[in-house]
């Protein structure tokens, strides 16, 4: 299986590759457009030693853990009532997938237009006299908590997880569930010891899917992020394109250290959740 | 033997033609070019970020162009960072015919490109329209760099604030005045972030007005100095801190951001580096009719920007036929017109015959635009871009993270 499919693969992990390396080299000192003087460690030590780049390292963490953490919860929660619904009203629920249709920027200028201090729902509110002036309603965008971007991300995410529970769900036997209610188990019990277990894996992936997306994203960020405490993806592009050509290591090492974290992120969550799941199926 | 003399006088000729294939296009008079650019493209590689200037470039140039010299014009949206970033690709690569044949730069991305031999030249001083209409003086540097003839004078910006008469009558005369008036007003002021290019010469005019002047900033940059004089710009700035929008913890991303938090009304004061910005925006319908602009007491900062030929250009000849028609006095009207584009011509009115200096002296700019000669009275020069960067990076360190 694997096998015929090898020469396709062989550009895509070239280029990506190629595109590490001269990251890697290029956070290194190495191959830089100005000329270089050897490897040298000082752009990392640069990188870490920011206590504004470390503040933006756990920003970001959060925005990206807040917003895949309440899209699978959220998704999940509304896959089981897409599922629980009658057959004829289950056609009327792919409504959901206008989120997944949606590219990434136009949910961020949606997110825009009602969410603004001038947009939408202060307008709604402004007319219902709740809010006399554009100051009266909530910030809740560009307030330096980044609920502009969770907002967003959120959008994106809590479809996608619904789609990756409800392929599960559709798959499900329904028999098991049954037989639970025989064995005296009541809705609750059943959906924790029965239907959870399953949707777990699913939830998982579509976890570490949206994290490892919204950890490194430009679109969003760049719409509704704040400037203090920046997204990291954000950093790099403002040392990229509109800072001095010598600050770039500083972009490459931000770079090859996002992807270290992710990587590293990754492995010991599915160890995690591997250890987590298999406890469950034991009890 | 006579078989070697006639190898030997072959290579010899070989070589010779090889030399005169490399030095053709530095020898070329703008005759030449104008022989060899007949039935060419030209692929202008500039910032698309302007309806108004792509409508035009579009518009007029494309087709004097091709009317004047037979020249096919491509107009390319590309910010300036993105195409210099793409020929240091291009370089590294090897790549010695590229896509690119003109470019609109200026400031740091022409240092960058300079820097890292990206640039074709000398070439201005063959430019038939800079000997005749062209003060060299006005255009030896760029921010401070030596231009040294690889780029060709455009157009001329110069930075003035916005605000809207009927919601501020009195708008402020100098840097203290707009102290106060931020601190009266709450949250009814920003600026775009740096390093945003107006966000960036914002925070470049408090540095001038907060320390004493442009004057002492000109011979390039003098750490000493700037490290006695920085403070005083990060104190103003950290001063009216709490009363920007959103408190200062965040500042719109750039130019285009804050426009649009001015022209939905979250903040009473614009800025823009266009002198005829708000004109436009009101011809546009963004801006409501009663928006004017003002300059400061202390003076406003003015820049020159250029059109430059990468190294790698495809056609130079081309490329630099149409440099030289953009720095042409019919060129450089039109540009001027505020329904075309509002451009401050780089040229020498001065210089022009009569006529043509009538027909630029009755350019109406609009309500919103001030008068030529106020400007001119308030313009500064940029300052040198060693300052630049130092100032945007402790911007960050001592005013975002403070």
């Amino acid at each position: 299986m694997a096998r015929p499919l090898l020469p396709l693969l062989l550009p895509f992990a070239g280029i990506f590759a190629a595109g590490l390396c001269l990251t890697l080299c290029q956070s290194l000192g190495l191959f830089l457009p100005l000329g270089s003087t050897g490897p040298t460690p000082e752009h990392y030590a640069t990188v870490l030693g920011s206590a504004a780049m470390q503040r933006s390292f756990l920003f970001t963490l959060y925005v990206s853990l807040v917003s895949a953490l309440g899209s699978v919860t959220l998704g999940t929660g509304l896959g089981y009532m897409v599922w629980k619904l009658p057959a004829r009203l289950r056609q009327t629920a792919v409504v959901y997938k206008v989120g997944l249709i949606l590219p990434h920027v136009a949910v961020a200028f949606l997110v825009l237009l009602y969410f603004g201090q001038t947009g939408l729902l202060a307008s709604l509110l402004h007319r219902l006299g709740l809010a006399p002036t554009p100051q009266d309603f909530p910030q809740v965008l560009y307030a330096g908590d980044g609920l502009g971007m969770i907002l967003a991300y959120m959008f994106k995410g809590t479809p996608f997880a619904m789609l990756m529970t409800l392929a599960v769900l559709f798959g499900f036997d329904t028999r098991l569930l049954q037989t639970a209610a025989m064995l005296g188990a009541g809705r609750f019990h059943a959906f924790r010891r029965v239907t959870l277990p399953r949707l777990l894996p699913a939830m998982h992936s579509a976890f570490i899917i949206l994290f490892l997306y919204a950890f490194g994203a430009f679109d969003i960020p760049f719409l509704l992020g704040e400037s203090r405490p920046g997204m990291l993806a954000m950093r790099v592009y403002d040392i990229y394109f509109r800072k001095d050509l010598t600050e770039r290591p500083q972009a490459m090492a931000i770079l090859a250290l996002m992807f270290a974290f992710t990587a590293l992120f990754t492995m010991l969550y599915n160890a995690l959740a591997r250890r987590v799941d298999d406890r469950g199926r034991k009890l | 033997m006579l078989r070697h003399i006639f190898l030997a006088m072959l290579g010899i000729l070989a070589l010779a033609g090889a030399a005169r294939a490399a030095g053709d296009i530095d020898a070329m008079t703008h005759a030449d070019m104008l022989a060899a650019a007949r039935g060419t493209e030209v692929r202008w590689h500039m910032w698309g970020g302007s309806d108004q200037i792509n409508a035009w470039v579009d518009g007029y140039v494309a087709t004097e162009a091709e009317k004047r010299f037979g020249i096919t014009l491509v107009r390319v949206p590309m910010d300036a960072a993105v195409f210099v970033n793409k020929l240091l690709t291009e370089k590294a690569a090897g790549k010695d015919t590229g896509t690119m044949d003109l470019l609109w730069i200026n400031g740091e991305n022409f240092r960058n490109a300079r820097q890292a031999g990206l640039l074709y030249g000398p070439f201005l001083d063959r430019m038939p329209s800079f000997r005749a209409y062209y003060d060299p003086e006005q255009s030896r540097y760029d921010f401070g760099f030596p231009v040294d003839g690889f780029e060709a004078p455009y157009g001329r910006a110069q930075f003035v604030f916005e605000y809207d008469s009927a919601r501020v009558p009195n708008p402020p005369r100098n840097y203290a005045e707009l102290k106060a008036w931020i601190l009266a007003n709450p949250g009814r002021f920003t600026y775009p972030q740096p390093p945003d290019f107006t966000g960036s010469a914002f925070i470049r005019q408090v540095f001038y007005a907060t320390t004493g002047g442009h004057g002492q900033y000109m011979q390039g940059l003098d750490t000493k100095l700037y490290a006695k004089n920085a403070p005083a710009a990060w104190t103003w700035l950290n001063e009216i801190k709490p009363a920007l929008w959103r408190e200062g913890r965040t500042y719109p991303r750039d130019a285009a951001a804050l426009d649009t938090l001015f022209a939905r009304g979250e903040v009473d004061m614009c800025m823009s580096y266009h002198p005829a910005h708000a004109q436009m925006k009101i011809l546009e319908k963004t801006y409501p009719g009663t928006v004017r602009t003002f300059v400061m007491e202390e003076g406003t900062i003015s820049n020159t920007h250029f059109t430059a030929v990468p190294f790698n250009a495809p056609n130079k000849a081309g490329a630099m036929v149409v440099a030289d028609f953009l720095m042409s006095p019919d060129a450089q009207l039109s540009k001027y017109l505020p329904a075309n584009w509002g451009d401050l011509p780089a040229l020498d009115v001065a210089r022009l015959p009569a006529e043509q200096a009538g027909a630029f002296a009755a350019v109406d700019l609009g309500a919103a635009t001030l008068p030529a000669g106020v400007l001119a009275g308030a313009a500064v020069p940029e300052i040198p871009s060693g300052y630049l960067e130092l100032l945007e990076n402790d911007w960050e360190k001592h005013v975002l993270d403070q």
